[in-house]
C-alpha cells in the first residue's frame, strides 16, 4: 500500500502542477467569471423585480453554471488520468518508477487515485462555489452536502478509469477525444431527452453501453429551495453509486489488463 | 557462481500495427552472466542493447525466447528488489528535489523513507550532488541529471546494476567519478551490467564484454580474452640473422629495439619463431602479447562486412 500511496501522491503533485491543467482550469474560471457577471446583474434588480420571478431567474442561471463546473470536471478527469498515465511514459519516468518492485497494477491505481485525490479537492471547490453562487443569488441550498460531493466523485472515478483505459491503447488527446464523444452521447441517450435522429435500438444500446450521467447527476437531487427537494430512498442512491463504482472498476481492471502486456516505450 | 543474467534464444521483432512491416532489433541472442562480474554491453547505435535492457527489466517481452534474472522472469518483484537500474537518458519528476526523489524511490521500494535521512545524505555525497538538495531536479543539468539517476540506482543497495549509458551527459571528472564509483561496487561483490559507447573506460572496469551488432550477438567473452585473442606477440630477441629472414620470419614485422630486434608474429606464429631464433643461436629476451584495445576489438567486428554502418 506504501508504493500505491506513494505514486497517488506524486501523481497529485504532478497534476497540481501541469501546466495543461493549470491553463484548462483558467479557462473554466473565466468562463464562469463571465457567467457570474448575469448573476451579479440579476442580484442587482432584486429591489425592483418580483421576488418570486428573481428566483425563477436565479435558480436556472446557478444550475446552468454548476452543470458547465461539473461538466468541466469530468473533462478534466479524463484529461488527468490520460495524461498522468502517458505523461510518464512520454517522459520515460516510468522505466524508473517501474524498475522498482512495483506492479503494472499498483503503478495505475496509484495513478487512479492521484487523480482522485485531485478531483476530491476539485469537488470540494465546486461545493464551496455552489453555496457561493446560491449566496449570490440570495437562496439556500437544501440539498445534503455529501451527495454533492459522491455523486460527482462517482461520476469523475468512471470518467478518469475510461481515460486510464483508453490511455493503455492510444494516444492521451484521442482517448481524451472519444471521452468526449462518449459524454456527449451518454446525455444524448439518456432517458427524458427528446433527440429523435437516433433509432431506439442504437438509443437503448448506447444507454447500456456508455456511463449514465443521468443517473448519476447530482442534478437530480440539488435542490435550491425546500419547495424543490426530491425525497429519495438510500436505495435509489445506493443503486446509482455501485452502478457507478462498478462502470469504474471493470473500465480500470480492464486497463490493468491491458496495461500488463504493454511494451513500456517512449512515445 | 550463481548465473544472474540469463538470455536463451531472445529475439524481439517490432511489428508495426496495421502493417507487415517487421524489424528485427535482436535475433537469436543467448549469453549468460555470472555475479560479481562488470559485463560491459556493446555495440553501435540501433544495434539493439537498449532493446535488450528493457527486455531484461520487464519493459518490453521478448518475442521469442527466455529471459531469466536472479533465476526469475523480467518484471518479477522478487528479481526487481535485487536490481538498482539507471535508464538511457534517465528521466525523473521535475518538480522533486534530489532527497524527495529519493525518498519516493525509497517508498517504491516498499522501505520506509522516515528515518532515511542519512542514508540518502551518504548517496547525494557520492555522487556529489551535497548541496544542492533544495533544488528541483528538473533545475539540474545533465551531468547532475546523471548523477542523482546513479544515486537512485544505488538507492537500495542492490546485489545487480543494470546501468545504460552511466557516463552519458557528464564532463571527463564526472565520468571518472562514476569509473571510481563502479570500481568501488566491483569490489564491494556488485554484479554490474552496462552498455557505453566510451570504450576505453569500459575496458578499465569490464571483466566480461558481449558485443552486439544489428540486433545479433557478434563477440562474448572475458574482456582479458577477447583482447588477447587474434592478437600478436611481440619477441625480443638480441638479433636476427638475415636468412631467417627469409625463411621462418618471412611475412613478421622486424624493427631494430633498444636492447635488440623487436619481431612482431600472429600469435599463432610464435611458437615456432621463437624455436627458428634458437636453433639460428640468437638469444630470446621477451615474449610479450600484443593487446588490442577494446575500441580496436570492438570496431573491428561492427566494421565487418553487414556490420554497422
Amino acid at each position: 500500500m506504501r508504493k500505491v500511496r506513494a505514486i497517488a501522491l506524486n501523481t497529485f503533485s504532478g497534476l497540481v502542477r501541469n501546466k495543461i491543467i493549470i491553463l484548462f482550469c483558467a479557462a473554466c474560471i473565466c468562463i464562469l467569471l463571465l457567467m457570474l457577471t448575469s448573476l451579479l446583474a440579476l442580484r442587482n434588480m432584486r429591489g425592483t423585480q418580483n421576488a418570486e420571478m428573481m428566483q425563477m431567474a436565479v435558480l436556472p442561471l446557478i444550475a446552468t453554471m454548476m452543470q458547465f463546473v461539473s461538466g468541466f470536471g469530468s473533462l478534466l478527469a479524463a484529461w488527468s488520468a490520460a495524461d498522468a498515465v502517458a505523461g510518464e511514459m512520454r517522459s520515460g519516468t516510468i522505466l524508473a518508477v517501474l524498475a522498482r518492485p512495483v506492479r503494472r497494477w499498483q503503478f495505475l491505481l496509484g495513478k487512479f487515485l492521484g487523480v482522485q485525490l485531485m478531483m476530491l479537492v476539485f469537488v470540494f471547490l465546486m461545493l464551496g462555489l455552489n453555496y457561493l453562487l446560491a449566496w449570490i443569488g440570495g437562496a439556500t441550498i437544501s440539498t445534503n452536502p455529501w451527495v454533492l460531493i459522491v455523486y460527482p466523485m462517482v461520476r469523475y472515478m468512471i470518467y478518469s478509469a475510461l481515460g486510464i483505459l483508453l490511455v493503455t491503447v492510444m494516444h492521451p488527446i484521442l482517448a481524451f477525444c472519444i471521452v468526449l464523444v462518449m459524454m456527449i452521447a451518454a446525455g444524448l441517450v439518456a432517458p427524458g431527452n427528446p433527440q429523435t435522429f437516433m433509432p431506439d435500438w442504437l438509443r437503448t444500446g448506447l444507454f447500456y453501453v456508455l456511463p449514465s450521467s443521468n443517473l448519476l447527476s447530482e442534478t437530480h437531487f440539488l435542490t435550491i429551495t425546500r419547495a424543490t427537494l426530491r425525497a429519495a430512498l438510500w436505495t435509489d442512491h445506493a443503486t446509482a453509486l455501485v452502478y457507478g463504482l462498478d462502470y469504474a472498476l471493470v473500465c480500470f481492471l480492464l486497463a490493468a489488463w491491458i496495461f500488463r502486456s504493454r511494451s513500456l516505450s517512449r512515445d | 557462481m550463481a548465473v544472474v543474467i540469463e538470455f536463451q534464444h531472445v529475439t524481439k521483432i517490432y511489428k508495426r500495427l496495421f502493417s507487415e512491416e517487421k524489424l528485427a532489433a535482436l535475433s537469436d541472442v543467448s549469453f549468460e552472466m555470472a555475479s560479481g562480474h562488470v559485463c560491459a554491453f556493446l555495440g553501435p547505435n540501433g544495434a539493439g542493447k537498449t532493446t535488450s535492457i528493457n527486455m531484461l527489466m520487464g519493459f518490453f517481452f521478448p518475442t521469442s525466447g527466455h529471459i531469466r534474472v536472479f533465476g526469475q522472469p523480467p518484471g518479477d518483484l522478487i528479481a526487481k528488489e535485487q536490481i538498482g537500474f539507471l535508464p538511457e537518458n534517465f528521466a525523473f519528476h521535475k518538480f522533486l528535489t534530489a532527497p524527495k526523489l529519493l525518498r519516493f524511490h525509497l517508498q517504491l521500494a516498499g522501505r520506509n523513507p522516515d528515518g532515511a535521512g542519512t542514508l540518502i545524505a551518504d548517496l547525494l555525497g557520492k555522487v556529489k550532488l551535497n548541496g544542492f538538495e533544495n533544488l528541483k531536479v528538473g533545475k539540474y543539468s545533465r551531468g547532475m541529471v546523471q548523477r542523482i539517476g546513479i544515486a537512485q540506482a544505488l538507492l537500495c543497495d542492490p546485489q545487480l546494476l543494470v546501468l545504460d549509458e552511466p557516463t552519458s551527459g557528464l564532463d571527463p571528472a564526472g565520468r571518472r567519478e562514476v569509473l571510481h564509483l563502479l570500481a568501488q561496487l566491483k569490489a564491494e561483490g556488485k554484479t554490474i551490467f552496462l552498455s557505453s559507447h566510451i570504450l576505453p573506460e569500459v575496458e578499465q572496469i569490464a571483466d566480461h564484454v558481449i558485443i552486439i551488432n544489428r540486433g545479433k550477438m557478434v563477440r562474448a567473452g572475458s574482456l582479458r580474452d577477447l583482447l588477447a585473442s587474434g592478437g600478436q606477440v611481440e619477441i625480443l630477441a638480441d638479433r636476427v640473422p638475415d636468412e631467417l629472414r627469409q625463411s621462418a620470419l618471412r611475412g613478421a614485422s622486424i624493427e631494430p629495439a633498444q636492447n635488440g630486434v623487436r619481431v612482431l608474429v600472429d600469435a599463432a606464429r610464435k611458437r615456432e619463431t621463437a624455436e627458428a631464433l634458437w636453433a639460428a643461436g640468437c638469444d630470446v629476451i621477451a615474449m610479450n602479447p600484443q593487446r588490442n584495445t577494446l575500441e580496436e576489438l570492438f570496431l573491428k567486428e561492427v566494421d565487418q562486412p553487414g556490420g554497422a554502418p
